[in-house]
């Protein structure tokens, strides 16, 4: 209920700011906006209608973004279990987690050219770095007096990783899962200005050609809304999986 | 008792002259301090004494979760060199996998061990059915009160089948009426599924009323003050005058906290 | 003193106390006579602390009157005392600071408060400590520094929630005959909840027995054993075994 007055709120803002200002001249209230994104579905932005954008991005999304948290899971809980791995694998890790996706764009146009290749790796780095973090975390985090309860009940340093510090880290992997998918979505636009057609990304970046602002919000609409359903697509499984998390009462 | 080199055919865990220093930044702090003791096979055998003097780390020492400074402790005759499925521990704080259901904490052990499905199943539905938690099989340890998960703790240690087993204030964190049905309890399942045990408590009246023999520890550094072997028949009364006596006596006799 | 001379000190009627839909306390009355000691004792769980807390007001009873000295209960008015589970002292103040404390609360002048002070530390025992700071004194003489609080503001009712639940028998006991003296040299009138019925028998005068949620008031039983009491009295443990069975669940 709370959403949907603050939603509103935001739009009589917006439509009363553009209204009574002298912004109206490059910026569009809400009203326009919503029509124009409606109407993109029907009518194709570019080459394609909104629907297709959206496939086109997620595309590139999905499968990066799998992959990167994979790799991210993997090598998060052996840094975080085994100190050999972790001493290893630091530095370098410590040296790309601050560098955002944009700013790798002409290496990767350097290394996998202007295709889909290079879209996949920036979209990677964006899962990858928050996934490994989380990761980390959560193989570090578990309870010592588990790992004892483990040894003390005949399991063998195999069978503790997998029955002790896999399932005790699995929220924290989610909370990377989460962090990774709202950093990979965020990335597309980033993604899609080396070089590309179509996508909710494109639609922004060649709505700066045409000055079109009301495309650029359009862009930015498509953004939020799938960011969001994703979102909760990936809290419910998470619910499911780690209901074990919650208190009952 | 004459002790030849394994200690008697009857003792289980065995330990001499145990010393346990802990060093940190602030130095050394003895905890233990030449500590010798034997227990008999099936006996209850309650280490009290008074809070934080150490009868934790005694546990550990003899559980094999911890290693002495000094001294050995044996089992069966053997050294004891780490923790092993021969010596089943009950913690304080219970310390349960969240992510698997009641059966699936109990079986824990025969699991890892190698036992085929359906002879971990078996053995974890024996107990869950011993400890009085039959139906909550597939229950998950969040939804469970404070001595149900208590009970699923001490399904868990038994399933093992170990040769003792160590409880280290086991009910300390439940409310004062549900210890008492829990000192019960446990006194049944014992009777029922007799084991070796080492019990630590704090509490006089749950020592008196559980123990085959009480050793009484002193402060830090810990030893041995006095040992008072219980012989009141089962199931003892709170209230009958040997019951009360003999809680006078010992808590008089005990280290005030410090 | 004939028990039934003293006039009533506390007078609760038909005390409801509900939490939404969870129902505490139900239709609970009865009398405390003035310089009574009484014990509360109840399954775990029962409300026992709620029903504490609804007879001072602290919590604001769903309906019910609840009368001291024949008239409304009035925190500001009442002199009423509160010692809450393993209560501990303020460690920053030295034994004497802690027990002028609630005296200074209620504004009392300088000169009485000393007076009073002087009197409450030799009435506990601990005249040649008052200077010390609480983290230098034993765990007994910490108790006595936080009996020797409430006591101090000399008050008319002192209500007193499981305040020696996990202390080990011996400190108990000692504690339990410090707290008698105290209450027969000061006749304050005291309730005392516990959860521990070998307590509730040594100390009171009557027992309130309560029932499982939503509680009311099982039995009320006369406790007439002569002081000092002793524990390996038959007299005593049938008394102790009688409640017991009121009570168990388990």
């Amino acid at each position: 209920m709370y959403a949907i007055i603050s939603i509103v709120s935001f739009l009589i803002l917006w439509a009363i700011g553009v209204h009574y200002s002298e912004i109206k001249i490059v910026m569009p209230g809400p009203w326009e906006v919503i029509k124009e994104f409606v109407d993109s579905f029907i009518n194709p932005v570019g080459r394609h209608t909104m629907p297709l954008h959206i496939l086109y991005s997620l595309m590139r999304v999905v499968p990066a973004y799998l992959v990167g948290s994979v790799f991210g899971i993997v090598l998060g809980i052996l840094m975080g279990w085994f100190r050999p791995v972790n001493s290893i694998f630091r530095p370098i890790y410590e040296l790309i987690r601050p560098i955002p996706p944009i700013a790798w764009i002409p290496i990767s146009i350097v290394w996998f050219g202007i295709g889909e290749g290079s879209k996949w790796f920036l979209i990677f780095l964006a899962a990858f770095v928050p996934v490994t973090l989380n990761s980390i975390s959560g193989a570090k985090s578990v309870d010592p007096l588990l790992i004892k309860c483990g040894q003390m009940l005949g399991a063998s340093k195999k069978y503790i990783f997998k029955s002790i510090v896999l399932p005790f880290s699995v929220p924290y992997i989610f909370s990377g899962l989460q962090v990774g998918l709202a950093g990979s979505w965020a990335t597309v636009v980033a993604a899609e200005m080396i070089r590309s057609t179509e996508g909710v990304g494109w639609i922004i970046i060649s709505s700066m050609d045409t000055n079109d602002v009301t495309q650029s919000l359009v862009g930015i609409m498509g953004i939020g809304i799938v960011g969001f359903l994703l979102a909760t697509i990936m809290r419910k499984v998470e619910d499911k999986l780690c209901a074990w998390t919650r208190r009952e009462v | 008792m004459r002790m030849d080199k394994k200690g008697s055919v009857d003792t289980v865990i065995e330990c001499r002259h145990i010393s346990k220093e802990f060093t940190s930044k602030r130095g050394t702090a003895k905890v233990l301090e030449d500590i010798s003791l034997q227990v008999r096979k099936n006996e209850f055998v309650v280490l009290f004494g008074p809070g934080q003097c150490g009868k934790t780390t005694l546990m550990n020492v003899l559980s094999g979760l911890d290693g002495a400074t000094k001294g050995t402790v044996y089992s069966h005759g053997q050294e004891v060199t780490g923790p092993g499925s021969e010596r089943g521990v009950v913690f304080q704080s219970m310390a349960l996998f969240p992510w698997l259901t009641v059966r699936g904490n109990v079986a824990y052990g025969p699991k890892a061990r190698g036992f085929d499905k359906d002879a971990y199943t078996k053995k974890s539905d024996y107990y869950i059915d011993l400890v009085g938690l039959k139906g909550f099989e597939n229950a998950y340890i969040n939804q469970l009160s404070g001595g149900m998960k208590q009970r699923v703790g001490i399904a868990r240690a038994y399933c093992n089948e170990p040769d003792v087993l160590f409880m280290d204030e086991p009910f300390s964190a439940l409310d004062a009426q549900t210890r008492y049905l829990m000192q019960e309890e446990i006194m049944r399942i014992w009777s029922t599924e007799k084991r070796t045990v080492v019990f630590i408590t704090n509490n006089i009246e749950e020592a008196v009323y559980v123990a085959d023999r009480i050793i009484l520890l002193t402060n830090c550094p810990a030893r041995i003050k006095k040992e008072y072997p219980i012989d009141l028949p089962r199931p003892r009364d709170y209230t009958s005058k040997e019951f009360l006596l003999l809680r006078d006596e010992i808590s008089k006799n005990m280290d005030r906290t410090l | 003193m004939a028990m039934d001379e003293r006039r009533v000190k506390v007078r609760v009627s038909n005390l409801y106390k509900q939490f939404g839909d969870l129902k505490v306390l139900d239709n609970i009355s009865f009398d405390v006579l003035e310089g009574e000691f009484l014990c509360v004792v109840g399954p775990t769980g029962c409300g026992k602390t709620t029903f504490l807390n609804s007879v001072t007001k602290l919590y604001e009873p769903t309906s019910g009157e609840i009368l001291v000295n024949g008239e409304p209960v009035d925190l500001k008015k009442n002199n009423i005392s509160y010692i809450f589970q393993e209560q501990s002292t303020m460690e920053w103040y030295t034994v004497e600071q802690n027990i002028e404390y609630g005296l200074r609360i209620k504004g009392i002048p300088k000169a009485e408060r000393r007076i009073a002070v002087d009197e409450v530390l030799e009435m506990v025992g601990l005249k040649d400590y008052r200077k010390y700071y609480p983290r230098e004194l034993s765990a007994s003489m910490v108790q006595r520094v936080v009996i020797g609080r409430a006591f101090a503001t000399k008050p008319e009712l002192l209500l007193m929630d499981e305040p020696y639940g996990q202390l080990d028998i011996e400190l108990r006991f000692k504690l339990e005959d410090e707290l008698i003296s105290l209450w027969q040299r000061t006749g304050t009138t005291v309730i005392f909840i516990t959860h521990n019925i070998e307590e509730a028998v040594y100390l009171s005068e009557h027992i309130l027995v309560l029932t499982n949620k939503p509680s009311t008031i099982k039995r009320k039983i006369t406790n007439n054993l002569p002081r000092p009491r002793n524990v390996i009295d038959p007299d005593f443990i049938q008394l102790r075994n009688e409640v017991t069975e009121l009570i168990k669940w388990w």
